[in-house]
């Protein structure tokens, strides 16, 4: 039997982190919030999937994404940003990420880059 | 009226008081037996009190028709000093006779010619005796010669630039008289019960003369114009009628206050008024006002204050342009929060079984951020909107801390290390919330500029009090520090060292400073990088 999606959402905004939260669960996805990436690298869990922000205290998104990486890691990588740097825009799609949305985001083409990559029930 | 024996000049040549020696008795009694009593004649003479004066002893000092002020001082304040020795002699040998008879003397006197002195008593009036003196004028000069002199020294006053009115104010001491002798001993609170005797004053006080400079001041083509009541001095200025009234009664020397003026042919002007109240022995019927007018003046400073504060305006939107980014970020949060839980509230909605109880959770979470967005909003419109300074008591360390929240974002994405230690004993002081806010914001900005490039760069700030009992701020950075030769000169207007730098906002930071009593230093740290502190003085107790 195939397991439900879980897909990490990491912002260190709570308040983007809670909408983002319950904009998956209205389409049935499963999530899991983390306010920084040292929490969600710590975490280990598995994840189908992360959503996650660019500028963050400690540990950015970009470099979130390199140690993924550079623990094997496949994991789909999607960032929701209001960073709109082409530079890092460019760095985190060269480092493997699936999607880079900038805030505020549009939500359909949000959730239907997640359906892609998601594993099918 | 006088009464008493022997009182033989009361209408003709000499001038007599009747004197209450009540006070006195004890001296009197210890100098009579030969008893030590410290400066004796001095104090005699001022605790001898005035209770009756004839007309010629009023005109001798100047106070014609002001008996009433005379009535009740000392004998010292009337009394040439030349003739304190004589004086008091005289009253003590009166006073110790059983009989209180009366003894005269020959006595030297700057204003009588030939004069004697004459005092005595009265049988069953122990505390009184009656003081005369009687002499000519001793002025040589002619009558004409006298009124020459009177005629330059007007002729000087009326030419003098300045603007002078002569005011007889004596109608308000026959008032005052009559007041305290119902008890009134407290002005301001009778002219609260009474407002209308300030307009009585402004009527009943007349001004007597006036020079050219108050003429061109009030725009008048004369200076007859200007004599009737002072009223139109007060038009526009009510409060200052009932303050000049409170000094009078209170028995101040002057009074200065900036009023409003209209003059006669309608100009407004700012001018700075001094009444000067005549004290024994000037005549008491001249009370002098003279004007400043201070227009000019206040219009400049005003400009420069307009001036600085568009200076400091243009810093402030400068920096804000440096924060630009970080701004953008924090104010795109919560919209992006809104616009997400506004989509997904309209994806319960359109289901066939409506999830209210979340799209209601949802929609609280709408207005929150949106509230918090407006919060964002209104701090950076309070920076760089236009700004009256003003001058209110402000937990320094909230000041502090809300210029943090311009920053932190900065802090946080360049990994910046951020040390805040807000003493909380730190006084509150007097100042302008956003213009302090604004230093502590370029101090934070400056640093962060500096750490550009530097690796684990830290910023350490701290508040604590300083030496004078006021507020101490102190911001220290990692970066490269000032230039040796550079550090006399990081406040200076329009001096930068960044490529996009205006160099006004160290500059700025100054002035702001200085204008709140505080003082602001830039050094370099001893184990490197640039270090600020500025003090600032707490709330006057």
């Amino acid at each position: 039997m195939s397991r439900l999606s879980v897909i990490a959402i990491v912002d260190d905004d709570e308040a983007v982190r809670d909408a983002l939260f319950d904009l998956l669960q209205v389409e049935g996805l499963s999530a899991r919030t983390f306010e920084g990436a040292a929490p969600f690298l710590a975490a280990c869990g598995d994840f189908d999937c992360v959503i996650t922000d660019v500028r963050m205290p400690e540990i950015d998104g970009i470099e979130l994404q390199r140690r993924l990486r550079a623990g094997g890691s496949a994991m789909p990588v999607i960032y929701v940003t209001s960073c709109d740097e082409d530079v890092l825009r460019a760095r985190a799609l060269q480092g493997g990420a699936t999607g880079w949305f900038t805030k505020p985001v549009d939500d359909e083409a949000l959730l239907d880059t997640l359906k892609a990559v998601l594993p099918r029930c | 009226m006088l009464t008493g024996p022997a009182l033989v000049h009361d209408a003709a040549e000499a001038a007599c008081w009747r004197v209450d020696l009540s006070q006195v008795r004890a001296l009197i009694d210890t100098v009579a037996a030969g008893g030590d009593w410290a400066d004796w004649v001095a104090a005699l003479l001022h605790g001898a009190r005035i209770v009756d004066a004839n007309t010629r002893s009023l005109d001798l000092v100047g106070a014609p028709s002001a008996r009433e002020i005379i009535l009740g001082q000392p004998v010292a304040n009337f009394c040439p000093q030349e003739s304190w020795n004589t004086v008091a002699a005289l009253i003590v040998a009166v006073v110790t006779d059983p009989a209180h008879a009366a003894r005269t003397q020959a006595v030297n006197s700057f204003m009588l010619r030939d004069s004697t002195l004459t005092v005595w008593g009265a049988p069953g009036a122990a505390d009184t005796v009656w003081v005369q003196v009687d002499g000519e004028l001793a002025d040589d000069r002619s009558f004409w010669a006298v009124r020459a002199s009177e005629q330059r020294y007007r002729r000087l006053i009326h030419h003098l630039p300045g603007a002078l009115l002569q005011v007889d104010a004596r109608p308000m001491g026959a008032v005052f008289y009559q007041l305290r002798a119902e008890g009134v001993t407290d002005i301001v609170a009778h002219l609260d019960a009474r407002p209308g005797l300030v307009e009585q004053a402004c009527a009943i006080v007349r001004v007597t003369d006036a020079n050219g400079g108050a003429a061109r001041l009030m725009g008048t083509s004369g200076v007859e114009e200007l004599i009737g009541p002072v009223a139109f001095i007060f038009a526009r200025a009510p409060e200052t009628a009932r303050n000049v009234v409170i000094a009078h009664f209170q028995g101040h020397r002057s009074h200065v206050e900036l009023i409003k003026l209209e003059t006669f042919d309608g100009r407004l002007l700012d001018v700075e008024l001094t009444v000067t109240f005549p004290t024994p022995p000037e005549r008491l019927d001249v009370t002098l006002l003279t004007f400043e007018d201070v227009t000019e003046r206040l219009r400049t400073e005003a400009q420069l204050r307009q001036l600085q504060e568009e200076y400091a305006r243009a810093a402030r939107i400068s920096t804000l342009g440096e924060l630009a980014s970080s701004i953008a970020h924090e104010v795109n949060q919560p919209l992006a929060a809104i616009a997400m839980n506004a989509e997904t509230s309209l994806r319960w909605l359109s289901r066939d079984d409506p999830n209210l109880a979340k799209v209601e959770q949802l929609t609280r979470r709408v207005a929150d951020s949106a509230r918090h967005a407006s919060e964002i909003v209104q701090r950076i419109r309070g920076m760089a909107s236009r700004h009256v300074p003003e001058r209110a008591p402000l937990d320094f360390n909230a000041v502090v801390e809300e210029a943090l929240m311009f920053v932190c974002h900065d802090v946080e994405t360049r990994a910046i290390l951020l040390s805040v230690r807000l003493d909380i004993g730190v006084p509150p002081v007097l100042g302008d919330r956003v213009q302090l806010q604004q230093v502590v914001v370029n101090l934070l900005v400056n640093s962060l500029q500096a750490l550009t490039g530097v690796e684990k760069g830290r910023i350490e700030l701290a508040t604590g009090p300083d030496d004078a009992g006021g507020v101490r701020f102190s911001i220290r950075d990692t970066g490269p520090g000032i230039a040796a030769e550079d550090l006399d000169r990081v406040f200076e207007g329009f001096f930068t060292t960044k490529a996009e730098g205006m160099g006004i906002g160290l500059a700025v930071c100054q002035s702001i400073i200085a204008a709140h009593g505080g003082a602001i230093a830039a050094a370099n740290h001893e184990q490197g990088g640039a270090c600020f502190h500025f003090s600032l003085p707490s709330i006057p107790a």
